[in-house]
């Protein structure tokens, strides 16, 4: 007779049952091992046990990674109906955690909020409000973001019916309460409330600020967003997992690869497929001058932002040039679609190594003049240096990734803290700096730019001449087309894949990569059909934005423009 | 694996005299601006300008363009109406109703087959999803319309046809592993047989064709609805 023995926890999950075994929070929590270690707490003890999880000494989750709902109405055996998952990052450790919270009440789920925890739960929160009708209880300013105001129903709950269409109206949009007054104080200029955006040539997308000013100087502010919704987490769920990737490519669309790879990797996990090595190569090489491009976009487009015409022509340049090599590769140049589960679409082409080190060549050449143009350029040293500045504990507290933590200090880059592919083969640095404005922020970029070639130069040196470039597994990738056309058993696979999608084991996981502009992570749930049964994107982009309301206070209006550029916000991503 | 460098710390924080003199780092500038100038004066092919549309973009025999229904040599299409593609498609823009073919053999043949151009992303899954190498991408990007019924393209506009090759050339069509570039031949370019007719007499005897699918607007949103019901 055997003995069901419980499984051993990891070492994370080890420490965290320790800690908190000797703490009044031990009898309201479970910690289990998935993907992540995941503690379970009813919604009354979340708040104390996030204050634990970022104060305790041995577990420091100091980063808000993620926060958002599930809806388990057609998923069976779950404790409840919805839940909410938090996932947290401990800096020191690089170690994520996931925190689930099953809402018992099924009429009216509730549960406190986190945000004065981690104030980067904020948006999340609201988020969360919007879409499932979660009531985050003390919450400061719980309305929704991303659908319209006047919006009736909570979209990504299982029971309502995608493809309805709504009609709205500008005027049904609410301000936010300060902004509907005047205020008039004492010693002060009348101070008046300016709207910046929607449409706005700054706003490099639909973003709309509304701002108070006193004299020139923005003394309250917030930002409205979610003008490109487009329902990318609804359309997820009634789409088989190959048909989401064209729909990623339009999350941040400068960077339409990396979003792909992150996406598909999730899936991959789950399925336990091993994509070929040359396949993996190609998939990074693209993914880094993905990244090359959109830092090009990002400093070029901040730089026209504050008056600096001639790098924007340069650096899209290079943009161009790599455009080229990626349609050349699959076919289009900003929508690429080009990986699948399990591989890519289809082998590269033959000149494709030659026509990348010619790109390793031409891009340092642009660089060199932007940097001459820029670097010692007093005006836009007066500019960008000194704005937006952005503190290193503000930027852990507010949840920032990518570029924006590094050019605060903290060097978290998701290639570094936990290599996927092969990054941890290759030698290459993490550029950080630790004044966190705009300045560096930019220098940051241009650095990461360099060091992507210094990845890719090394990718090519190892990239095998010849091979497959897709998993051969044929429930999964579409088997070749010469064998589909003569072979009856190939044809049958080939049928199955294209009708029913890949079948995912059913399970949850959480996968995350380095972005063009942080931590971009696809957390998916799976029934076992053919397509998620839930995806969500942690989408770098939402998390930065939340700070700028914040980060402009005390700025003028032109600082705000400044710093918004360094953001580097795709709307694409930012609503999704 | 390598370290972590400070960038900040590589650039003084403060500039020196002369640079903030402002007038040395513009002549500077002007210095990078002007070799551009003349660099591109002096060989205007260096200039990444496309004089669109004089010019056009050479794009690459990988480019997601217009879709075109292959045929076989005597001019019948190669599709046999089964779906795939339809269902492949991500963005619901393929809209197919199948017909017994009175003639041939081939069980079955496309009476409609529709894209509709205005939801279509490009993404070529409607080619690779196809068994029978019967629809492949052109070059063709140049597909402007007034109206939203003229985007839906139907088999008259989808067929394909020499002079448009000849003006864009193919595409996005199904690659073989190994060197990607061989165009595929497969038993179906060949004329098929006549067959005896009897299916015809099925279909009159009251096997009715299925209506056309007509869906609430460009936005077809109640297939979505219909699928997914509360
Ligand atoms: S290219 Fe994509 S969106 Fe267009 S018809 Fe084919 S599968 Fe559908
Ligand atoms: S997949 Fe090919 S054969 Fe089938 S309906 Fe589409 S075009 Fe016709």
């Amino acid at each position: 007779m055997t003995v069901a023995t419980e499984p051993a926890l990891s070492p994370a999950a080890e420490r965290l049952r320790g800690r908190l075994a000797g703490t009044p929070l031990a009898g309201r929590c479970e910690v289990a091992d998935r993907d992540l270690p995941t503690i379970e707490v009813s919604p009354d003890a979340w708040p104390s046990l996030a204050r634990f999880l970022r104060d305790d000494p041995e577990c420091r989750y100091d980063l808000f990674v993620d926060l958002f709902g599930v809806d388990n109405l057609r998923r069976p055996g779950q404790k409840s109906r919805f839940e909410t998952v938090v996932h947290l990052h401990a800096l020191a450790r690089n170690e994520h955690v996931r925190v689930k919270i099953p809402l018992p009440d099924e009429k009216k789920p509730a549960l406190p909020t986190a945000s004065e925890v981690y104030p980067a739960a904020d948006w999340f929160e609201r988020e969360a409000f919007d879409l499932y009708g979660f009531d985050f209880t003390g919450h400061p300013n719980l309305r929704r973001i991303l659908c319209h105001d006047a919006f009736v129903g909570h979209a990504l709950r299982k029971d309502y019916a995608p493809g309805q269409r709504w009609f709205f109206a500008e005027e049904d949009m609410k301000a936010p309460e300060w902004a509907t007054h005047t205020d008039e104080r004492a010693g002060h200029f009348e101070t008046q409330t300016i709207s910046i955006g929607p449409s706005h040539p700054a706003t490099h997308g639909i973003i709309h600020l509304i701002a108070r000013l006193d004299g020139e100087k923005i003394i309250r502010a917030e930002t409205n967003i979610g003008y490109l919704h487009r329902c990318f987490e609804k359309m997820s769920e009634t789409h088989q997992w190959n048909q989401i990737v064209p729909y990623c490519d339009r999350l941040n669309y400068v960077s339409a690869m990396i979003n792909g790879v992150g996406f598909v990797r999730t899936a991959e996990k789950m399925l336990g497929i091993e994509v070929p090595d040359r396949g993996r190569l190609v998939r990074t090489i693209l993914s880094e001058f993905t990244r090359i491009m959109d830092h090009c976009v990002c400093i070029g487009a901040n730089l026209v932002d504050i008056g600096a015409l001639s790098n924007f022509i340069y650096l899209y340049q290079n943009r161009e040039n790599i455009y080229d090599l990626i349609e050349a590769c699959c076919g289009a140049r900003l929508t690429v679609s080009y990986v699948r589960v399990g591989g890519l679409a289809i082998d590269v082409p033959d000149d494709f190594v030659p026509r990348c080190r010619s790109l390793l060549e031409s891009i340092p050449l642009f660089l060199k003049d932007v940097q001459k143009l820029v670097d010692n350029n007093r005006i836009v040293r007066q500019r960008l240096q000194g704005t937006g500045v952005v503190t290193r504990e503000q930027a852990i507290a507010w949840g920032l990734t990518g570029p924006m933590l590094r050019a605060s200090g903290v060097p978290y880059d998701v290639r570094r803290a936990r290599p996927y592919d092969f990054y941890d083969k290759f030698d290459w640095d993490v550029p950080i700096s630790n004044e966190g404005d705009n300045f560096a922020r930019y220098l940051v970029r241009i650095e990461e730019i360099r060091q992507s070639l210094k990845i890719i130069r090394q990718a090519l040196d190892i990239l095998p001449a010849k091979g497959a470039v897709s998993s051969d597994d044929w429930r999964v990738v579409l088997p070749p087309k010469d064998a589909v056309y003569h072979d009856m058993e190939s044809l049958i696979y080939h049928f199955k894949l294209v009708m029913e999608g890949i079948r995912v084991p059913p399970g949850e996981r959480y996968e995350w990569i380095e972005g063009g502009n942080g931590e971009l992570g696809f957390h998916a749930v799976s029934d076992g059909r053919g397509g998620p049964y839930r995806l969500r994107v942690r989408p770098p982009c939402f998390a930065n934005m939340q700070a700028f309301q914040k980060m402009v206070i005390g700025g003028t209006v032109s600082d705000a423009v400044a710093t918004l550029g360094t953001l580097n916000i795709i709307a694409g991503e930012l609503d999704r | 694996m390598s370290g972590v460098i400070d960038v900040s710390a590589r650039i003084p924080d403060r500039l020196t005299f002369w640079q903030r003199l402002y007038l040395p780092e513009i002549f500077r500038g002007m210095a990078v601006t002007l070799r551009h100038l003349v660099l591109n004066v002096v060989n205007p092919r260096r200039m990444p300008t496309i004089q669109y549309p004089e010019q056009k973009r050479n794009y690459s025999a990988r480019f997601r363009g217009k879709h075109i229904l292959k045929t076989r040599e005597d001019g019948t299409l190669k599709c046999v109406a089964c779906y795939m593609c339809a269902q492949a498609c991500p963005a619901e823009c393929i809209t197919i109703v199948a017909g017994e073919h009175p003639k041939i053999a081939y069980e079955k043949y496309p009476v409609v087959f529709d894209i509709d151009m205005m939801r279509c992303v490009f993404c070529g899954y409607c080619v690779d999803a196809c068994p029978k190498d019967a629809i492949w991408m052109t070059r063709n990007y140049e597909m402007a319309f007034f109206t939203r019924e003229e985007a839906v393209f139907s088999i008259d506009r989808l067929r394909e046809s020499k002079a448009e090759i000849d003006a864009h050339g193919y595409g996005y069509r199904p690659y073989y592993p190994g060197d990607g570039t061989t165009p595929p031949t497969d038993a179906s370019r060949l004329p098929v047989v006549a067959g005896s007719g009897e299916r015809d007499a099925l279909r009159q005897a009251g096997v009715a064709l299925p209506n056309r699918h007509v869906g609430a607007g460009p936005l077809n949103a109640t297939s979505q609805a219909a699928k997914f019901t509360a």
